[in-house]
C-alpha cells in the first residue's frame, strides 16, 4: 500500500484552522479534516475518496480540553477513558475500542464522525477493481452497491463507532464549526441515515466538542459490545443502556442506543419508553431486549452474518440490564 | 575489564611453548577465559555421567561433551532481530535499485488477448516491463507438476495472477506504470466451488495433456485400501461418521514477500529472498531464466516468518530477476499484505468425510477417509497435500483398515500449498473428534481408549511406515495427570469443557521432492577451522525463525567441546552453502544436524589424533571437555583445544570437513508408498480446557497442557517456543481464521483486520511439556518440533467444547455464530428454552473401560521393554487384531491385501472425492476408442 500525495495544512487555532477550510473551498479544492488518523490513513492508502489536502487538527490545543460537561473533538480516546471525569459507561466504551495504540491516536471527534465500513469498500483499488467497484465510492462510474444490489440510492455501510451509543443515552450535545458559524445540536439529530453522508457534517464544517447535560453523572448503565477477538476488531454490534433513579421499582428513566448495525448508530426511544411504562424487572428486559433485536436491520457486509448480530442484540441488551436487576 | 584482570592469571589445559604460539593469551579460545569443568548431569549414564536414559542409550552419547545440547539457548541471530539488525527481504538496498511492482488481474479465469505496454512505457522513470513472453518456461516446487509461470501465459488463473510487471525509478512511478499497462481479457467462466472441479468442464483450468483426468479439474485423486476393509463395519459395534467443511487459512507470517534480484558486471544473478527452499528457487530460477545454475546465488535474507508460505519458489521471484535482466539494475519488489493472499498457498479448503468404526473390544477396526481438497489455481504442494490427508492418520493407533479417497482439484482461487501440519491438520482433526465421539458412544474414557489402542515403538503402520521411537503413551499420561484430568472430564458445569486431542507427524520427509538417481544427500553441513579456533559452518539449511541455525551451532559446538560463541553460521548464499532441501516437512533439526554431527565428528577424529600424538596417551581413553581434550581416567593429562587443532593443522593449514545426512531405504512399494515415510515420527497429546458462552457461542480457551514427543530437546527453549507458537496458530484455525470467499468469488478478508489472528487477549496459558523418547536415529535422540504440535490443538479444541456445552462441530472455523447455531440447534432437542438449562454431558463407564484400562496397562509394558531391547522381533501393524506381528499381514492375509486403485463395484456409489475416479485419463481415454 502507498499513501497518495497529499498536502497537509497544520493550524494553530480553530480560527485559523476554520480559515484555510474557507480558503480552500473558494478555491474550489475538497479536503478532508484528519485528527488521529487512525481511520481517515488506512483508507487513504487503500485510496477511498482520497483528497488533495488535508488540514489537521493536532495543534489546536481549544479543541483538546476536558472536563465533566465537555469533552474537546480532540482528546484522545486514551485520554476519554482514563480522564477521572469520564462518565464510567463511556470510559468502558472508549476502553474497549481497537487497541491501546489506536485509541492513542484516535480521538473523540474522529470516532464520532469514523467512516463507515463494509466488505466491498474497505479493500485496495485493484479489489475494488475486481469487483467493479461500489456505490460507495468509485461513483464515476455508477457502479451498484453490491451489499444489496439493484439499489443505488442508499449506501448500507456500517457505522461501527462505540462512543457515540453512549453519548447519545447521556444526552450528549455535539457542537460543530464552519466558516460560515457555529452550531450545535443533539447527538442523535448529527447523524443521517446513509452510510455515504452519515451526518450533517456540510464540506468545510468539523466538530469541535461534545458536552454532556448536567444530570450525566445521574445516569448508570452499562455498554456491551460484540466482535470476534477482545482487541482491534470493530463492533459487530454495541448496544448501550443507561438509566436513571432506580429505587428498587424500576427505573424512572431509561435510554438505549445501538451501533455497529446500520449506517447510523441509534437512539432507540420507543422502545425504552414501553419498557419504562411497564416496568416489572426480568420480564420488562426480555421484552426490551426482544423490540431492540426487531428495531435493528444489519446486513450482510462485516465479519458476522446479520442474523447473528439481531440475535446478539438481544443478549447485549440483556447483558446491558444486568446490572439494573441486580440493584 | 580493567588491565590487571585482563591478564592471564594462570594457563589451564595448556603447555607453555613460549614463542611458538603468537596468542597473547594461550587460552582455548571463547569468550570464557579457562576451561569450565565437564557437567555430569549432562553426561549420558552409557558414558558414565549423572544423566538418566530411561529410554537407553544412544549412538551419539560418546559425541557429549556437556556443553549445550539440551539447555536452554537463546537463537544464535537472536540479538541480531531484537536490535532491529537483522536484513529482511525489504531491507535489502543495492545501489541504484529499481521498484518493481506486479500488475494483477481482476478476473477469476480469462483468457489474455493483448497486452499493451506502450503507454507505461512512455512514462518517464519507468525503465522496463515484462510480460508472459518473456518468460515462457514452466516450474512449480514438486517436478511432476510444473504448472506456473512467471506471468500469465495465455490465461490468468484467479483474481490477482500475474499478467505483467514493471521496474521503475521509485515505487509511485512504478504504481503509475502498473495502472497504465492495458491488458484485454475474454472472461472464461470460473470455479469457485471446489465440488464442481471433479466435473467435465468446458475449459479445465490447467491441460496436463494425455495425463490429464478426463476433461476435469482433478489434479490429483488417491485411492488406498490396507486391512480387513471388508470386516470393519461387520466387526463394529460403534461407528462414527461426519462430513467435515475446513476453511482455508493463510499463514499470515509478519513478513510480506519481498525480493531483490540483481545481475552482476559478470552476468551472474543474486537474488536475495526470504526463502524456506532456496534450493528449489535456485532450480526453477534455471529453468525460467534459461541459464545454467552456477550463474545463479540465491542468498536467503533473515526470513520473517514461513510456516510453509515461503516454501514455492515464486513468480515475483522470477519477475525480479527478468526486470533486473531486462533493466540492468537491481530490482526490487515488495509485497502489500493482499498480494500475500494472492500468492497463498495456505492450507487447502477441505470437505473431509471421516469415519471411524470400533469393535467389541474397543479396537478400533477401520477407519474411512475421504477428502476433497481444494488446490486453486495451481499445484504448488497439492501432489503430496492429496497423499498426506490420508496417510498421516494411520497412526498412532494400531487400526483393522484404512480406507482412503483423496482428490484435489483445480479452482479459480489463490493457490493452495504446505502450511505448518500440511496435509494432516484436518484429518486429524477430524479422526481425533470422532475418537472423542467413539469412545462417548463405548462410554468410555476417550483417553482410556487410545491408550489401549498404541501402536508400540519399533512397529509398521498399516501402510508400512517405519516407526521407531514412540512417546504417545508418555504424552497422553502426562497431559491427563497434569490437566487433572480424571477430576474434570465430564464433571465441569456447563459452559466449562476439557477435551483430548493427539497427532503425529513425520521428522523430515523420506524422499526428497527433487528425486535424483545418483543418491544425493538430503541435507549436507562443510566445517571449516582455522588456527583462531573458530569453527564457521556452511550450511544451506535456511532459518525461518524455527532455530535452525542454533540447532546446527549447537550440534557441531556439542561433539568439539566449544561455546557458542566459538560457532559462526553461514547459512544464507547457495555459492557458498552445500546444497540442502530446504526447511519444510520438519526436517532440518533431524536431518541437518544428522548431517553437522558427521562433519563435526570428522574433526573430533583429527583432535584426538593430534592429541594422542602430544601426549602420548591412550585413544580409547580420551574425552572431549571444555576446550579441552584429556584422559578421562586422569584429566590432568591432556591439552587445550586450540593445541590439538594447531597439531591438526600442521603443514596443512585449516582443516575441513563435510557430512551428509540421506534417509534410510524404508517402506512398502505401492502406488504412493513413499508419501508419508519418514526417518522418525514426532507424537503429541493436547488437553484443553475452555469456557463457551452459551448464550453467545463464544469460546475461550482457558489453558492446555501440550505434551510433544520430540525426541530430544537440543534446545528446550525452542521447542517450549515451537510448541507455544503451534497452538496460537492452531487455535486460530480452529476459532476464527479463514479464508473468506464472497458471493463474487473475491477474497473478502486480504488483510489482518479482518483475517482473524487471536490476539494476546485470546492466547490461553499453555504449559508445554516435553516428552523425549531418544529416537535411534535422530541427532542425539532428537525428532521435529515445529509442524506436529499443532495437530492436536484443533480437536482438543473441539472436544473441550463438546464437554462444555454437547455440541460437536463439523466446521472450521468454529466462529460463534456457528456455535450459537449448534446450542440453538440443541436448545430445541433437548426442549430448552434458555441456552443456560442445557444438560452438561455426562459420562458413566461401561464395562468396556476395564477392558481398556487392562489392555492399556499390558501394552504400557509392551512398549517398555520393546524400546529397551535391541533384539526386538518386528511388529506390523495388524497384532492387536490377532495376526502375527513379525509378518506384514499383507504377504499372509489375502483380506489385508493392499489395494491404490478402486474397483467397479466402488465406482457405482463412489463418495465425494472418491468420485474423481469415475473420469480416464486421457492416455488411457484414448486407448479405449
Amino acid at each position: 500500500m502507498r499513501m497518495p500525495p497529499f498536502r497537509v495544512l497544520s493550524p494553530k487555532s480553530l480560527d485559523e484552522a476554520l480559515t484555510m477550510s474557507r480558503e480552500l473551498s473558494e478555491s474550489g479544492e475538497e479536503f478532508d479534516w484528519v485528527a488521529g488518523g487512525t481511520d481517515l490513513l488506512p483508507n487513504y492508502k487503500w485510496h477511498i475518496n482520497v483528497k488533495r489536502h488535508v488540514i489537521s487538527l493536532s495543534s489546536i490545543a481549544e479543541l483538546r480540553e476536558i472536563s465533566e460537561e465537555s469533552i474537546g473533538a480532540m482528546v484522545s480516546i486514551n485520554e476519554l477513558a482514563e480522564h477521572e471525569s469520564t462518565h464510567p459507561v463511556l470510559a468502558k466504551a472508549a476502553d474497549s475500542i481497537a487497541s491501546v495504540m489506536i485509541r492513542r491516536s484516535g480521538t473523540v471527534g474522529g470516532n464520532i464522525c469514523l467512516d463507515t465500513r463494509c466488505y466491498w469498500i474497505n479493500q485496495s483499488e485493484t479489489w475494488r477493481e475486481s469487483i467493479d467497484w461500489c456505490h460507495k465510492c468509485d461513483c464515476g462510474t455508477g457502479a451498484d452497491c453490491r451489499v444489496i444490489p439493484n439499489q443505488n440510492t442508499l449506501c448500507v455501510a456500517t457505522y461501527q463507532a462505540d462512543l457515540a451509543p453512549v453519548l447519545m443515552c447521556l444526552g450528549a450535545t455535539i457542537h460543530l464549526a464552519s466558516p460560515k458559524g457555529k452550531r450545535s445540536m443533539s447527538l442523535c439529530d448529527f447523524f443521517k441515515l446513509d452510510g455515504m453522508t452519515r451526518n450533517v457534517l456540510e464540506p468545510g464544517e468539523m466538530v469541535t466538542h461534545i458536552t454532556l447535560p448536567e444530570d450525566a453523572s445521574d445516569w448508570s448503565g452499562d455498554y456491551q459490545k460484540l466482535r470476534q477477538r477482545e482487541s482491534w476488531d470493530f463492533p459487530e454490534a454495541g448496544v448501550a443502556v443507561l438509566w436513571k433513579g432506580d429505587e428498587g421499582d424500576g427505573p424512572s428513566n431509561l435510554r438505549v442506543a445501538t451501533t455497529g448495525l446500520e449506517s447510523i448508530p441509534s437512539l432507540h426511544s420507543e422502545e425504552a419508553k414501553g419498557a419504562l411504562e411497564n416496568w416489572s424487572g426480568v420480564e420488562t428486559v426480555e421484552i426490551l431486549s426482544e423490540s431492540i433485536r426487531k428495531a435493528v436491520k444489519p446486513v450482510q457486509n462485516t465479519w458476522f452474518s446479520p442474523s447473528y448480530r439481531r440475535k446478539m442484540v438481544k443478549v447485549l441488551t440483556k447483558r446491558a440490564c444486568r446490572k439494573l436487576l441486580v440493584s | 575489564m580493567s588491565e590487571k584482570e585482563d591478564a592471564p592469571k594462570e594457563i589451564v589445559g595448556y603447555r607453555q611453548q613460549p614463542g611458538k604460539l603468537p596468542f597473547s593469551r594461550p587460552g582455548s579460545g571463547g569468550k570464557g577465559k579457562f576451561s569450565e569443568s565437564t557437567d555430569q548431569e549432562m553426561i549420558p549414564e552409557s558414558q558414565g555421567g549423572k544423566l538418566a536414559q530411561e529410554w537407553g542409550p544412544h549412538r551419539h552419547d560418546e559425541l557429549i561433551s556437556g556443553r549445550v545440547v539440551g539447555k536452554s539457548t537463546a537463537l544464535v541471530d537472536s540479538s541480531w532481530k531484537v536490535t532491529g539488525q537483522a536484513h529482511y527481504g525489504d531491507d535489502v538496498r543495492l545501489p541504484g535499485e529499481l521498484i518493481g511492482r506486479i500488475v494483477r488481474s481482476p478476473h477469476h479465469y480469462a483468457r489474455v488477448l493483448s497486452i499493451d505496454c506502450t503507454k507505461a512505457l512512455e512514462l518517464p522513470g519507468v525503465v522496463a516491463v515484462a510480460t508472459g513472453d518473456d518468460a515462457k518456461n514452466r516450474f512449480g516446487v514438486l517436478p511432476v507438476t510444473k504448472d506456473e509461470h512467471a506471468m500469465a501465459v495465455e490465461k490468468v488463473r484467479h483474481a490477482g495472477d500475474l499478467v505483467a510487471c514493471v521496474a521503475a525509478i521509485d515505487e509511485a512511478t512504478a504504481r503509475e506504470a502498473e495502472r497504465l499497462i492495458q491488458v484485454e481479457y475474454e472472461l472464461i467462466d470460473p470455479i469457485h466451488d471446489m465440488r464442481e472441479g471433479l466435473e467435465d468442464s468446458g475449459e479445465p483450468i490447467h491441460d496436463r495433456g494425455d495425463y490429464h483426468i478426463g476433461e476435469s479439474n482433478v489434479q490429483k485423486r488417491v485411492f488406498q485400501e490396507f486391512g480387513d476393509v471388508e470386516g470393519m463395519i461387520e466387526n463394529s459395534v460403534a461407528s462414527h461418521k461426519k462430513n467435515w467443511i475446513f476453511a482455508g487459512v493463510n499463514h499470515a507470517f509478519t513478513e510480506p514477500h519481498a525480493v531483490v534480484a540483481h545481475w552482476d558486471p559478470t552476468g551472474r544473478l543474486t537474488l536475495y529472498t526470504p526463502q524456506q527452499v532456496p534450493h528449489y528457487v535456485h532450480r526453477a530460477l534455471a529453468d525460467v531464466l534459461e541459464i545454467p545454475m552456477h550463474q545463479i546465488n540465491v542468498h536467503r535474507t533473515f526470513v520473517g516468518g514461513g510456516f510453509g508460505g515461503k516454501s514455492d519458489p515464486f513468480p515475483h521471484e522470477m519477475c525480479a530477476a527478468i526486470l533486473a535482466r531486462k533493466s540492468g539494475k537491481p530490482v526490487r519488489i515488495t509485497f502489500d499484505r493482499e498480494e500475500v493472499y494472492w500468492v497463498n498457498r495456505g492450507r487447502h479448503p477441505s470437505r473431509i468425510e471421516m469415519n471411524l468404526h470400533a469393535d467389541d473390544e474397543g479396537r478400533i477396526c477401520g477407519i474411512e477417509t475421504d477428502a476433497l481438497i481444494d488446490g486453486g489455481a495451481f499445484a504448488s504442494f497439492g501432489h503430496v497435500t492429496t497423499y498426506y490427508n490420508g496417510v498421516l492418520h494411520t497412526a498412532p493407533y494400531e487400526i483393522g483398515a484404512f480406507h482412503y479417497t483423496g482428490a484435489r482439484v483445480w479452482t479459480n482461487k489463490p493457490a493452495s500449498g504446505a502450511m505448518r501440519g500440511h496435509g494432516a491438520v484436518n484429518s486429524r482433526c477430524a479422526v481425533e473428534v470422532g475418537l472423542d465421539d467413539l469412545a462417548e458412544k463405548l462410554s468410555v474414557d476417550p483417553i482410556s481408549l487410545r491408550l489401549a489402542n498404541l501402536l508400540p515403538p519399533h512397529s509398521a503402520t498399516i501402510t508400512g511406515f517405519r516407526v521407531t521411537s514412540i512417546g504417545m503413551r508418555e504424552c497422553l499420561e502426562r497431559v491427563r495427570e497434569e490437566s487433572g484430568w480424571n477430576k474434570k472430564f465430564r464433571k465441569l458445569p456447563l459452559g466449562k469443557g476439557i477435551g483430548i486431542g493427539c497427532g503425529f507427524f513425520i521428522s523430515g520427509s523420506g524422499l526428497p521432492i527433487h528425486w535424483d538417481p545418483n543418491k544425493f544427500p538430503h541435507a549436507t553441513v562443510h566445517l571449516k577451522i582455522d588456527m583462531d579456533g573458530g569453527v564457521t559452518i556452511h550450511t544451506g539449511a535456511a532459518d525461518i525463525g524455527q532455530g535452525s541455525d542454533t540447532v546446527v551451532a549447537q550440534s557441531v559446538a556439542e561433539v568439539l567441546g566449544l561455546p557458542l560463541d566459538m560457532i559462526r553460521v553461514k547459512s544464507r548464499d547457495s555459492d557458498t552453502s552445500p546444497v540442502d532441501l530446504g526447511s519444510y516437512s520438519s526436517r532440518v533439526t533431524f536431518m541437518n544436524a544428522n548431517a553437522a554431527i558427521s562433519a563435526a565428528m570428522q574433526i573430533r577424529e583429527e583432535l584426538l589424533d593430534a592429541t594422542v600424538e602430544i601426549t602420548g596417551a591412550e585413544r580409547s581413553g580420551l574425552i572431549i571437555g571444555d576446550r579441552r581434550i584429556f584422559l578421562k581416567k586422569d584429566p590432568a593429562v591432556g591439552v587445550s583445544y586450540l593445541e590439538a587443532l594447531h597439531k591438526s593443522q600442521e603443514d596443512r593449514g585449516a582443516l575441513v570437513a563435510s557430512g551428509a545426512y540421506r534417509t534410510p531405504p524404508m517402506g512398502k512399494m505401492h502406488k504412493g508408498a513413499a508419501a508419508g515415510l519418514a526417518p522418525a515420527y514426532s507424537f503429541s497429546a493436547y488437553v484443553t480446557e475452555v469456557s463457551v458462552d452459551v448464550e453467545t457461542g463464544q469460546i475461550k480457551v482457558d489453558k492446555v497442557w501440550a505434551a510433544h514427543d520430540c525426541g530430544k530437546a537440543l534446545n528446550p527453549l525452542a521447542v517450549k517456543g515451537q510448541i507455544i507458537g503451534s497452538c496460537h496458530m492452531g487455535m486460530g484455525q480452529v476459532l476464527s481464521e479463514e479464508m473468506r470467499y464472497g458471493r463474487s468469488g473475491n477474497l473478502m478478508n486480504p488483510d489482518l483486520l479482518d483475517y482473524k489472528i487471536p490476539s494476546i487477549h485470546e492466547m490461553p496459558e499453555v504449559i508445554p511439556i516435553i516428552v523425549e523418547s531418544n529416537d535411534p536415529e535422530g541427532p542425539f535422540g532428537a525428532k521435529e518440533a515445529g509442524e506436529g504440535p499443532l495437530l492436536p490443538i484443533l480437536p482438543s479444541v473441539c472436544n473441550a467444547v463438546y464437554d462444555a456445552i454437547g455440541i460437536r462441530t463439523s466446521e472450521l472455523p468454529m466462529s460463534p455464530e456457528k456455535v450459537h447455531k449448534m446450542i440453538e440447534k440443541r436448545c430445541r432437542e433437548e426442549e430448552v428454552s434458555d441456552p443456560n438449562n442445557l444438560p452438561s454431558p455426562s459420562l458413566q463407564h461401561s464395562s468396556l473401560q476395564g477392558v481398556l484400562e487392562n489392555r492399556a496397562k499390558e501394552h504400557r509394558i509392551r512398549d517398555k521393554d520393546r524400546r529397551l531391547d535391541e533384539g526386538r522381533s518386528d511388529y506390523h501393524n495388524g497384532a492387536l487384531f490377532g495376526l502375527d506381528p513379525t509378518i506384514p499381514p499383507d504377504e499372509v492375509d489375502p483380506r489385508w491385501s493392499v489395494r491404490v486403485t478402486p474397483e467397479e463395484e466402488y465406482l457405482k456409489s463412489p463418495r465425494l472425492a472418491g468420485s474423481a475416479w469415475k473420469h480416464t485419463e486421457r492416455r488411457h481415454a484414448e486407448g479405449q476408442k
